[in-house]
């Protein structure tokens, strides 16, 4: 199951499985995002391919404004994919504290 | 063990749990785990996204030993389309640059140890393993 909402501080918070059923609803989401936010994942467990390209999308369409998205408690495995898919140059990227 | 799964995204729920119930049963760490359900997704996704008129099931095999997962998902009356063939994926371009898709089998061949295809009678079969050490 996947969630993605708003905190009371204004951030955006995932939680769950981000594969490509889900991807229709997280984009929706950030279609809605217009300025700099921060995306909490602690508790995103998982992220697909089609859940990347959800982030690329949505940063290029905010760097046209000079904002951007910044990720924030990534776990190890999606770390791992995001250094793969070279997230790290284009994103700001926060590793979870161990 | 082996299951048909309905050629649709809402199939992945499915996908997850029966995977996770032969990896849980057998202890493998997350490290492993992530890139096999990773691996798996994609490519049943790519079968799905790809081939959307299709009415026939994906079946999805996995068989565990104590030193690799073997997962093979054979898709049938379908066109070949080799998924081990290198991809232009330019990870290192600015943003502006970037395009969305096509990371899903680049991070595939990142993630699992080997990755084979095979296409014989219009029936495509991928098969990957992940070592468990």
């Amino acid at each position: 199951m996947f969630h993605i909402d708003f905190s009371t501080e204004g951030e955006i918070v995932c939680s769950g499985r981000l594969d490509a059923a889900q991807c229709a609803i997280a984009q929706a989401f950030m279609d809605s995002v217009a300025e700099t936010c921060i995306v909490d994942f602690s508790n995103l467990e998982y992220i697909s391919s089609a859940g990347l390209g959800v982030l690329l999308k949505t940063q290029k369409r905010l760097a046209e404004s000079g904002a951007q998205l910044k990720i924030i408690n990534v776990n190890n495995h999606i770390h791992d994919v995001f250094r793969f898919s070279g997230f790290h140059a284009i994103f700001e990227i926060e590793a979870k504290q161990r | 063990m082996h299951k048909k799964f309905v050629r649709s995204y809402d199939s992945l729920e499915a996908i997850y749990e029966f995977t996770e119930n032969i990896l849980a049963s057998r202890n493998f760490a997350q490290a492993i785990k992530f890139p096999v359900h990773f691996a798996m997704e994609e490519l049943f996704t790519n079968m799905v996204k790809y081939n959307p008129g299709n009415v026939n099931d994906i079946l999805l095999d996995i068989r565990a030993s104590n030193e690799s997962i073997t997962v093979s998902l054979t898709d049938f009356d379908v066109d070949a389309f080799d998924v081990t063939s290198s991809r232009d994926i330019k990870i290192d371009a600015p943003l502006e640059q970037r395009k969305v898709g096509g990371l899903g089998l680049h991070l595939i061949q990142k993630m699992v140890d080997t990755l084979k295809y095979e296409y014989s009678d219009r029936q495509s079969t991928v098969t990957f393993t992940k070592g468990t050490g």
